[in-house]
Formats: C-alpha cells, sequence, structure tokens
C-alpha cells in the first residue's frame, strides 16, 4: 500500500512543479527590472546609455528617446527623472500603474497621453490603450514590474 | 469533456493538499496570463510598427534608386562608377538588448556619422549625386529600425506561443482536473457523513427496541 502510494506521489509531482513554475515565472519576468536606477541627465552625458539589470545584462536606451525627453522635461526635472520609468502590473489585467518618485513622471505621463493624469498614492493609474500609446514613445526609457501583489 | 481525476487517497489530508495546489495553480495561471496579455499587446504594437517601418524603407529605398538613377543618366555610368568608388563608409550602429516581460529582443540604433565629405570629388560631380547619397543614407536609418522590430517580433511570437501552451494547460487541464477531484472527494466525505448519520440512527432504533 505505502510502495503503491508512493509511485503516485512520483506520478503526481504537482506541488513542486507548480511551484517552481511559479518561482520560475516571477524571476523570468522580472529579470529586465534595473538594480539602481539612473538620472536622465547622467544619462544624456554617457556614450552608451544603460543600465544594469537584475539578471545581470544591461538594458540600453535608445539616445533619440532620452532626447526626447530632455525637450519634454527642464533641467531640474531631468535630474530628478530615474529611467526606466516603472510600470507596474498589479493582477487588475485591463490596467497598469506608472511609478511615479516625484511630479516629473506625471508630467511625462500627461504630455505623452496628451491628458490630464491622477497620482494615487505615488502611481498614475493607466489603461491598455493609454499604455500601449506610452510604451510606443517609450520604448526603452520604461520597464514593467510584475509586481508580487499578481501572485497573491 | 468529463476531468480526468487524481488519484488520491480519499483522505482530509489529501483534500487539503489538493486544495492548496489549486491555489498554487491559480496564482501561476494569474502571472502567466498577465504576462501574456502584455506581450500580445506588445507584439501587436510591434507588427503594427513593423509595417510602417517596411513601408519607410521601401518609399526611402524607391526615391533613393530614382535620385541614383537620374544622377547616372546625368554623369554616366562610367563616371560615376569611378567617383564611388572610394566612398565605402563604415555605418555605426549601438546594439544591445531590452526586456519585455521576459523576452529578450534586440535594441538597435544608428549611430550619426558626423561627416563633413562623402568621399567623392565635389567638382566634378553634380549636385543629384549629393541628392543620391542623402537619400540612401537615411534608408539606412529605417533598415536598421525594420531589422530591430521583425528580431522582435520573432522572439515575441515564439514567447508568446510558448506562454498561451502554459495557459492553456493550465487553464484546461491542470485547474480543472484538481476542481474536479476537490468535488469529487468533497461529495464522498459528505456520502461518508450521511451513511455515518444512517448507521447512528439504525443503531439507535435497536438499541431501543430491546
Amino acid at each position: 500500500m505505502a510502495e503503491s502510494w508512493l509511485q503516485e506521489e512520483k506520478e503526481f509531482p504537482y506541488d513542486r512543479m507548480l511551484r517552481e513554475c511559479l518561482r520560475g515565472e516571477l524571476k523570468v519576468v522580472n529579470a529586465g527590472l534595473p538594480r539602481n536606477q539612473k538620472a536622465l541627465t547622467g544619462l544624456l552625458a554617457e556614450e552608451y546609455p544603460q543600465v544594469v539589470c537584475s539578471d545581470g545584462s544591461a538594458h540600453l536606451f535608445k539616445r533619440k528617446e532620452l532626447e526626447y525627453l530632455a525637450s519634454i522635461l527642464d533641467s531640474n526635472e531631468q535630474e530628478a527623472l530615474l529611467l526606466p520609468v516603472l510600470i507596474e502590473l498589479t493582477g487588475n489585467e485591463g490596467q497598469a500603474a506608472v511609478i511615479c518618485v516625484g511630479g516629473q513622471e506625471g508630467k511625462l505621463v500627461s504630455k505623452i497621453l496628451d491628458m490630464p493624469v491622477i497620482y494615487e498614492k505615488g502611481r498614475i493609474t493607466l489603461y491598455k490603450p493609454q499604455l500601449a500609446l506610452l510604451r510606443k514613445k517609450l520604448k526603452t526609457t520604461t520597464q514593467y514590474v510584475f509586481s508580487p501583489k499578481i501572485v497573491q | 469533456m468529463p476531468q480526468q481525476l487524481i488519484k488520491v487517497r480519499p483522505t482530509k489530508i489529501e483534500l487539503v493538499k489538493l486544495k492548496r495546489r489549486l491555489s498554487l495553480a491559480q496564482r501561476v495561471q494569474k502571472i502567466v496570463k498577465d504576462r501574456l496579455s502584455i506581450l500580445t499587446m506588445e507584439f501587436l504594437q510591434a507588427a503594427r510598427d513593423t509595417v510602417q517601418a517596411k513601408k519607410k524603407l521601401v518609399d526611402d529605398l524607391s526615391q533613393a534608386y530614382k535620385a541614383l538613377s537620374i544622377a547616372t543618366g546625368y554623369h554616366g555610368y562610367l563616371a560615376l562608377e569611378k567617383e564611388l568608388v572610394a566612398t565605402e563608409s563604415e555605418v555605426k550602429v549601438t546594439a544591445g538588448l531590452r526586456n519585455i516581460a521576459g523576452v529578450r529582443i534586440p535594441s538597435l540604433e544608428l549611430r550619426e556619422n558626423v561627416r563633413s565629405m562623402r568621399g567623392y570629388n565635389l567638382i566634378d560631380t553634380s549636385s543629384w549625386l549629393d541628392h543620391a547619397a542623402e537619400l540612401s543614407e537615411k534608408s539606412l536609418e529605417a533598415a536598421v529600425e525594420l531589422a530591430e522590430l521583425q528580431r522582435g517580433l520573432e522572439l515575441m511570437g515564439m514567447e508568446i506561443n510558448r506562454t498561451k501552451r502554459i495557459t492553456n494547460a493550465l487553464e484546461y487541464m491542470i485547474i480543472p482536473s484538481l476542481q474536479a477531484t476537490i468535488n469529487y472527494l468533497t461529495m464522498k466525505f459528505e456520502e461518508r457523513d450521511r451513511e455515518e448519520k444512517a448507521r447512528l440512527k439504525r443503531v439507535k432504533v435497536l438499541v431501543a427496541r430491546e
């Protein structure tokens, strides 16, 4: 009886497989997160503007995008804006949130989407069509964060 | 389609274990679905951009070839070939990677070459050739953009397929079979309870008769 039970456990190792799958997926989707963000002014001064990701790879910024951001913001805001701008996905499939450290992210999003934005607890809530528009303009200067809230 | 039941011992501990597995499977499904939706959104955007970039490249190249053919007609083929023989220059492209929801996509950017001269004799050539050279340089930018977009599209497509398989496996196989087994066990325990109650009633009647 005990042996047959062990065999059944070997046939259906669901727990381990699912746990590994969850861990693996979270690791993979958040591999592109930067170890630390850099200010826009600093990046503009670099020859190859880039940040190091959590998996050790380099995330390269396009100079054109950086210049576009610099054209929107004044010098103080350029100093304060940390890149890449993080977009948090919080489990609600139709929505995402831009994480705001200061007000400059709001100005940026407002300018790109051409509409006023509302801050709520350091976040700007965006809907999918708006997110697509934002990502179209800022391909390398924004990064997705898959929040642990998704899996709670 | 009836769901396949998982072979487990019908005990309460197994039921608790199965419920835990179900909650874990649902968490995995949530994150995988979110990833799939983001990848699909990016894929569609990349597809739209690719169409635009391709159109731009074709337009730019056709203009460049037209201008070159006018320049060839003006100077003559041999004279133009003689002028252009030493004009080759290297194109600098900054290449890197960017990560979209776990997919590493190449990021290419043409570096602007600051050149005062293109390498041919300005006295012996006309402005037609300058115009053709300018248009050819412009088309390079579209070519680099298209290369980046197409590779990104391929990589995202492959990842969407993989993620879709995981989502389908979870949605149509793993989660339903876990739910069916949980339902089966719950019903079995309820049946046992009912049997137990009936047995107790029967015993009570027998004891009362004696």
